[in-house]
């Protein structure tokens, strides 16, 4: 990196604008610290991420636990420095921030938005792409699964890049029709909600054997590993980081992993509310809410709904998820779109009641445990509570 | 008295959401203590002749083009429309029942021609955003819903819209909105749309059983009025 004097300067005043930032509590630093890099220098990622094993991860669900556990194997099993970003910041000047942070480091592990996956992937030239999963997120910002795996399907050309992908998901088989090399890890199949059609062609796939096979072809290459079919999506995840581990020489099994990576993924938040323990999930789309529906064991259930831009402004999907689990339970909803999920539920047979805030929520409850499942800004704004942070200066 | 409610294919129209205007629909019709049945029709199925109200919902274009091959080669919706049958057809579903619109590739094909609409693709941005319109007709208030489609779709000149649009765009012509002809209703507008409009809900099981008993959910008039209020459609006072 010496000898680029443009590229040096934007560091400099870039990690001046993280700290100040910082200093005047706006967060982390990290977006605007990113920020000032690329202004100064455009091809600063290109240039920082050069002579440096990248591993880049992307999908759905899953990115920012998946991102930490890989940096954490790395660091563990290859004993050199790993950049990453703590916070989930996925998008250009977050990720021109975190590697401008350790220019020495061997390793980064770089977290993806999905949309933004082909520059990062020209501009970082990653070692090996990890890709969890592909299903239905914001669709008023990033639209449609299929358009996501087309975007992905003309990145994905043939060089010597590695990605290891769940090929029971028909949408990530179909990104990496033509890439070079492909690490397919398969659970034994499981029907996606939203592959009703092939990505690939269009036909009708037949998920009555649990799994896809499409006459034009889609489907049909073998796995090179087979996993447990009973893994949930976490679980799944951390076996694809695993096996992106072991291609960077990392010995490790899925069960040191497992001991590795602490047991509390870190979608679930211990918030003290009130005086009482609410263990809190974050969902933000349908499938991640049906995972955290699916662990919901407490009688007294309280569900957060905004409609910000990351929440995705349009709540039609809630109706894409069934909660039938929830009846006979006790449901309060809060959140500025309180009244959507609250209507939901109503007509699925679950008796709910609103109240005009997560603490005010709480307190409605009676006694005993209490679980919550929250949405994306909702989440971030407990947090900012529980740190101390002022909503407004935020992010 | 029964029901019968067909929804078609939701595994290919139910990207946004839209299949809960099946579950709406039974939920106000069992208050009225009506007998429902809701079939669900999948691909290979045959599509019933004899039903009393048709959902299609929004999808993307592949599965758009593929459910609107199986619905033409079946023939079911066409004859059970012809006979008078109400019909909700929902984004995707709504360019699907128009005379004609763009296939996968680009392409334009014949539709199931229940209304006259025509769908094209043209180089505007996607439509996505919070749609408010003004129902012209059926005593309906002002109706919200969540727009996001890539093709304009113009009425013919008889068509009647669902209403005028008063914010978001709509059909993109003429500032109207979806559709309602006979029993035949077309919208772009998810939500879906007979949960954030239970006026609407009634209007569409009014067209298939006729005059009914009131109901009043309480909740679901909080939800519709909330949304009006947020979108500037009514004023906090009406």
């Amino acid at each position: 990196m010496a000898g680029n004097l443009r590229l040096e300067t934007a560091c400099k005043a870039g990690a001046l604008a993280g700290r100040l930032s910082i200093a005047l509590g706006r967060g982390r630093g990290e977006t605007l610290s990113g920020r000032v890099i690329l202004a100064l220098d455009s091809k600063a990622i290109s240039k920082l991420s050069s002579d440096r094993d990248i591993l880049l991860v992307s999908g759905t669900n899953g990115k920012t636990t998946s991102t930490k556990n890989l940096a954490t194997i790395l660091r563990e099993f290859a004993g050199e420095g790993v950049s990453t970003s703590e916070s989930g910041a996925n998008m250009p000047a977050g990720i021109a921030a975190l590697l401008a942070q350790n220019p020495r480091n061997r390793f980064a592990v770089i977290e993806c938005d999905e949309m933004y996956v082909p520059e990062m992937y020209r501009k970082l030239s990653p070692k090996v792409v990890v890709l969890l999963n592909l299903s239905r997120d914001q669709l008023h910002r990033t639209g449609e699964v299929r358009k996501v795996a087309a975007l992905w399907h003309e990145t994905f050309i043939k060089d010597d890049v590695t990605i290891v992908i769940d090929r029971d998901d028909p949408f990530l088989e179909y990104a990496v029709t033509n890439a070079g090399h492909v690490m397919r890890v398969s659970f034994s199949g499981r029907r996606h909600p939203d592959a009703a059609t092939c990505p690939n062609c269009a036909a009708i796939l037949d998920w009555s054997k649990g799994d896809y096979l499409c006459p034009c072809g889609l489907g049909s290459l073998f796995p090179d590993i087979r996993a447990d079919k009973r893994l949930n999506g976490p679980q799944r995840n951390t076996v694809l980081v695993v096996e992106a581990a072991r291609l960077m020489g990392a010995e490790i099994s899925v069960t040191e992993a497992d001991d590795l990576i602490s047991s509390a993924p870190d979608r679930i938040h211990d918030f003290l509310v009130s005086g009482k323990k609410v263990p809190t999930h974050l969902a933000k789309n349908p499938e991640s809410w049906r995972q955290a529906l699916g662990d919901v064991t407490a009688d007294q259930v309280l569900l957060s709904v905004n409609a910000r831009g990351i929440d995705g402004r349009d709540t039609s999907w809630l109706w894409d998820i069934d909660y039938s689990n929830l009846i006979g339970k006790k449901v309060i909803c809060t959140g500025e779109r309180q009244l959507d999920i609250a209507y939901r539920l109503r007509v699925q047979g679950v008796e709910v009641s609103t109240a005009s805030n997560f603490s005010q929520a709480v307190q409605s409850f009676p006694s005993g445990p209490i679980q919550a499942i929250v949405s994306y800004t909702a989440f971030q704004d407990l947090l900012a509570t529980e740190l101390g942070i002022n909503k407004s200066g935020s992010q | 008295m029964s029901l019968t409610i067909v929804r078609l294919y939701h595994d290919l129209l139910g990207t946004y959401g839209d299949q809960g205007n099946a579950e709406i629909l039974v939920h106000r019709a069992r208050a009225r203590n009506l007998e429902v049945d809701l079939v669900e029709v999948t691909p290979g199925m045959a599509i019933p002749r004899s039903g009393d109200i048709y959902l299609l919902g929004g999808g993307e274009d592949g599965p758009q083009s593929a459910a609107l091959e199986m619905i033409k080669v079946d023939g079911g919706l066409n004859y059970a429309a012809a006979g008078g049958a109400t019909v909700l057809a929902i984004c995707a579903g709504f360019q699907i029942i128009g005379e004609s619109l763009p296939d996968s590739t680009g392409k334009t094909t014949s539709g199931l021609g229940l209304v006259d609409a025509h769908t094209a693709y043209d180089s505007s941005p996607r439509s996505v955003g919070e749609l408010v319109i003004q129902p012209s007709r059926g005593g309906l208030p002002v109706l919200t819903g969540f727009e996001n489609h890539q093709g304009l779709t113009r009425l013919g000149a008889d068509m009647p819209p669902l209403g005028l649009v008063r914010s978001g765009i709509g059909n993109g012509f003429n500032n109207q909105e979806g559709v309602w002809h006979g029993n035949v209703f077309g919208s772009y507008m998810h939500g879906p749309v007979l949960a954030r409009n239970p006026e609407l809900a009634d209007a569409v099981l009014q067209c298939a059983i006729g005059p009914m008993q009131a109901f009043e959910d309480p909740l679901a008039q909080a939800f519709a009025k909330e949304r009006r209020i947020t979108l500037g459609g009514i004023t906090t006072s009406s």
